[in-house]
């Protein structure tokens, strides 16, 4: 037993429980990775900081309106286009491998990619908003534009991801209660509404928490596209715990915000599976 | 009405093949062109913005030549397939031990190692690293992959698929005289192939996009991941050339997609599965 | 489940056996073996290949052995290998970081190692760069400023009289503004030619500090009473380098930011993101650049006729100073032959053929003399900007930290934010940190 168990919980051991519990105790520090050796005890001074620096708390407040957006975006694009794609429509299998191609794509290359669609001078998307008579945009130099066009973004980036989900969730739907609805005479509309979302209920929450969890996780975007400014609307907390710990040299304040971030994730993943265990009846 | 409604759909169909395709075509065509050429093509906006005529493998060149994209491809797939097989055989094992093992504290195993699967990797980095470097391994191919070996999700996966097969199998070989590692290796591991494979090219898919840890734990070129030589492919002092950029990114992506094309259900299925993290 | 524990050993085995012995077996030649150094440095930069194998001969009994990384990481790097067991003997590294080094204690000192006089010969900029508490840490190498390169044919064009050569004629930051607005071609989204170019340092994006700081600097002076702000506006940060509230963000720094601001903004004579090449390609008329951008530009002849002025000012002329410098580690175990390649390199002829072979700016002020380029246009303002005008970037314990936070000011400043408020945070982030 211990051979064919014990190799898996000995590297989770040393690569994931000793690193939790050594943030845990960093986070108590103050010192420099330059010289870790040389720390000092400020008992909860970091967290203290953590929730009234307005540096920190514009992290917290980017990186879950960040989420928000793009939850507000995707879920119901992805619907729309799975309900789409869910009729008898030729090619569909094409459109499908097209949709999920950027979520095989890595997020290092899709940030590149949009730095330079969004680039302000040559861009391809400045170009095409001129091409049909629009003014172009500053994006990501502008202080209102940077974080939509990051939520713009991310839509591209898991718009196929949500979509394969709930494709996979419609075609679970038997298709005698869609046509009993047809029916009683609902029209296209009322049917969605009426009949196929609620049915969807689970896969939603699913794709909902899904997508929360995936923006609280960004970090190549600030990295590669904007630095985490302009004037840190798209400071995300990943990045900011990177900064903080690697450029400005204070990991046990990295290690205060690491831990904070930690249980609000935790907290919400622990409510997906607590909604997920939740029974909708078919 | 008919006919219309399918010029219709078929319109709408096309915009949104346009929308998710054009970056692609854009960043693909443009690595084919000089710097110049680029940003002639793109203003204003044409077919010659998506296709070139006269296509330079310069770009390309430049990236092996100078800057070592060759050495990056071939260590982000050593990283990989590294990763991939140590994952396989790490995890297959204590997913057998799960699941065919009786031992007290089996859930509250399992429990714990859910635990982990909820944690942002991204909090943790300060920390691992410092543990990998304690280890000696910072700057290291094996320090890229090792942390993630004794993966929660890959463990979750090969739990699923081991508790659907039916245990009569394991029986009857266990009535012939097999022991635990003959029941394993000979009945349990020739019956969930499509479960591996699908766990394979999902930890593939992972490793080779990852970004943020090799980016901390690696620092010299010759050690660089394809990931980091894209992000990075700006020589000291210089504006990213576009067109070296652009040949970077599509070199990070080509293997990717051409796997996806050929075993997109493993992938989609996988991905679907794959749920808070890599 | 043992092979694989094995086979996982035998692939960490490479990165442990780093710790083998540096000295080989004495030879008749060494009594006391070959000793090997290890030597971290950047990429493309010095010491080159044909100043180690000239060390190498003079000093049989001793090997380099050399790391590169690219220079983006290099601070990261040697943050990493300080902390860690193993670390290099020598590393080439930026400057300004100096202080942060020696403050913890990664650094030795290498006063007792340099030659008498040693001092008194170097430029003021490099000496206060290298200090940190009146000891000195590193002989430096090679030192740079910007200018303000021009397109003589575009100027031509436009009408622009030939702009001065002479330090005492420079352009001031008005004058400058006129000939931006002449020389750009196309308004709007359509501008062609550019007044000056984007910034190519840093991460592409405008404000790095080395670049744009002395933007605001230049409206301060150092004559002025050192209670004032105008002086203080001269430093950017206070001279133990623990307080930058008060010097970063005074009036003076606000209206040099609001000037920085104008060019991105309301003159619109140069672009927010960065464009590569945009001189050598004809995109913009001017560019702020260092001298190695010389030997580009007369190596690859870009067909058009180009010229060099100082840097313009507002109130007082400055230009930011500093670059890759060499350091021995404080927990090397062979520090007296670290220090000697540190020396031998920096001192004597090898210091004169370096500047001779490179055509840099060298750090001691007795090799300037004996090189004829040093004296020459276009060389001579930079030579000259160095010994008049140069000023280190803000000295610090804290410079990272210190370049970090202003140059994301900076940027944000360039996109828009209002500078006064965005100073005053800056000087705030920093705080904490700086007073550490």
């Amino acid at each position: 037993m211990a051979a064919f168990l014990g190799p898996f919980l000995l590297l989770l051991a040393v690569f994931q429980y000793w690193p939790v519990a050594q943030m845990v105790r960093d986070s108590l520090y103050d010192f420099e990775l330059l010289n870790p050796g040389l720390r000092k005890f400020v008992w909860l001074e970091n967290y203290l900081y953590v929730f009234t620096d307005p540096d920190r708390q514009q992290a917290f407040l980017v990186t879950f309106g960040f989420a928000a957006g793009v939850v507000a975006t995707v879920i119901p694009t992805a619907f729309l286009l799975a309900a789409y794609l869910n009729g008898r429509l030729p090619a569909r299998a094409v459109v499908r491998t097209i949709v999920f191609l950027p979520v095989v794509t890595s997020a290092v290359v899709i940030a590149t990619m949009w730095t330079f669609l969004l680039e302000p001078n040559n861009g391809l998307v400045n170009s095409a908003l001129s091409a049909i008579g629009l003014p172009r945009l500053a994006f990501l130099t502008s202080k209102a534009q940077a974080l939509p066009s990051i939520i713009l973004m991310m839509l591209w980036q898991q718009t196929g991801f949500a979509t394969v989900l709930f494709l996979s969730g419609l075609q679970s739907i038997p298709a005698e209660v869609e046509e009993a609805a047809s029916i009683d005479g609902a029209n296209t509309a009322q049917r969605l509404w009426h009949v196929t979302l609620p049915l969807l209920a689970r896969t939603t929450v699913f794709v909902v928490v899904m997508m929360t969890v995936f923006s609280l996780q960004a970090f190549a975007p600030p990295l590669i596209m904007t630095g985490g400014g302009p004037e840190g609307t798209t400071n995300f907390l990943a990045f900011d715990i990177y900064t903080l710990a690697f450029n400005l040299q204070q990991p046990g304040l990295a290690s205060a915000v690491s831990v904070v971030f930690m249980l609000v994730v935790l907290a919400i993943s622990l409510l997906q599976m607590r909604l997920l265990r939740a029974r909708w009846n078919y | 009405m008919k006919p219309l409604r399918i010029i219709a759909g078929i319109l709408v169909l096309l915009a949104i093949c346009a929308f998710f395709l054009m970056p692609y075509a854009w960043i693909v065509a443009s690595s084919f062109k000089p710097q110049l050429e680029i940003f002639r093509d793109v203003k204003p906006l044409s077919w010659r913005t998506f296709i070139t005529l006269t296509p330079t493998l310069e770009n390309f060149t430049q990236l092996f030549r100078l800057r070592g994209a060759g050495g990056a491809m071939v260590n982000s797939a050593i990283v990989s397939l590294c990763q991939v097989g140590f994952t396989l055989a790490i995890c297959a094992p204590a997913a057998y031990a799960l699941t065919r093992m009786r031992f007290r504290g089996a859930n509250v195993v399992f429990a714990l190692v859910l635990m982990t699967f909820l944690l942002p990797i991204e909090s943790l980095m300060v920390p691992l690293y410092m543990t990998v470097a304690g280890l000696g391994l910072q700057d290291t191919l094996v320090g890229v992959f090792i942390p993630w070996i004794a993966s929660p999700f890959g463990l979750f996966l090969l739990r699923q698929a081991f508790e659907e097969l039916p245990r009569e199998l394991d029986e009857a070989a266990r009535i012939d005289g097999a022991g635990h590692f003959r029941i394993f290796w000979s009945v349990v591991l020739p019956n969930v192939r499509t479960a591996l494979a699908t766990l394979a090219l999902v930890i593939f898919l992972f490793s080779w996009n990852a970004f943020l840890w090799p980016l901390v734990i690696l620092s010299s070129p010759r050690n660089a991941v394809i990931q980091i030589a894209v992000a990075q492919s700006v020589a000291p002092g210089q504006l990213p050339n576009w067109g070296e950029t652009f040949a970077g990114a599509t070199l990070a992506t080509v293997p990717l997609i051409l796997l996806f094309l050929f075993l997109q259900r493993f992938f989609v299925r996988g991905i679907a599965m794959s749920g808070v993290k890599g | 489940m043992r092979p694989l524990l094995l086979a996982l050993a035998l692939l960490a085995i490479p990165a442990a056996a780093r710790a083998d012995d540096d000295v080989s077996a004495p030879t008749a030649a060494c009594p006391k073996g070959v000793l090997t150094l290890h030597l971290l440095k950047p990429q493309n930069n010095p010491p080159f290949p044909w100043q180690i194998t000239a060390f190498e001969k003079d000093n049989p009994c001793i090997k380099m052995d050399i790391a590169e990384v690219p220079f983006g990481q290099l601070a990261d790097k040697i943050s990493v290998l300080a902390a860690s067991g193993n670390p290099p003997d020598v590393v080439v590294y930026d400057g300004p970081n100096t202080q942060t080094y020696a403050a913890s204690g990664i650094l030795l000192p290498l006063d007792s190692y340099l030659p008498a006089g040693f001092k008194d010969d170097l430029v003021p900029a490099t000496l206060i760069e290298h200090s940190y508490e009146g000891k000195l840490y590193s002989p430096g190498t090679q030192q740079t400023t910007l200018a303000l390169f021009y397109n003589a044919d575009m100027l031509e064009k436009a009408g622009i009289p030939t702009p001065p050569r002479e330090l005492n004629k420079a352009w001031t930051w008005a004058q400058a503004m006129d000939a931006f607005k002449k020389c750009q071609q196309g308004e709007g989204d359509n501008v062609t030619v550019w007044g000056l170019a984007p910034s190519r340092f840093g991460a592409a994006t405008p404000g790095f500090v080395y670049r744009d700081l002395p933007f605001l600097r230049t409206y301060g002076d150092p004559n002025a009473p050192v209670e004032s702000s105008v002086y203080k506006t001269y430093f950017a940060v206070a001279p133990d380098g623990k307080t930058a509230q008060g010097w970063l963000n005074t009036p003076e720094a606000v209206e040099g930011a609001t000037f920085f601001q104008g060019m991105f903004n309301t003159a619109k004579i140069t672009p927010k993101a960065g464009i590569p090449n945009a001189f050598q390609d004809k995109k913009a008329c001017f560019t702020l650049d260092t001298s190695y951008f010389i030997a580009g530009l007369v190596n690859n002849d870009p067909g058009f006729k180009w010229g060099v002025t100082p840097m313009p000012y507002a109130k007082t002329p400055i230009v930011h100073t500093g670059s890759i410098t060499l350091g021995v580690m404080a927990k090397s175990r062979h520090k007296d032959e670290a220090a000697k390649f540190a020396v031998d390199l920096s001192t004597g002829k090898a210091a004169e053929e370096f500047a001779r072979v490179q055509r840099i700016l060298p750090v001691l002020k007795s090799v300037y003399p004996k090189i004829p380029e040093l004296q020459q246009y276009p060389l001579n303002i930079f030579a000259q900007q160095l010994l008049q005008w140069g000023h280190p970037r803000p000295p610090s314990a804290k410079f990272a930290q210190y370049d970090k936070i202003v140059t994301d000011a900076l940027r944000d400043i360039a996109y828009g934010a209002d500078p006064k408020t965005r100073l005053d945070q800056a000087a705030r982030t920093l705080q904490p940190i700086l007073s550490r």
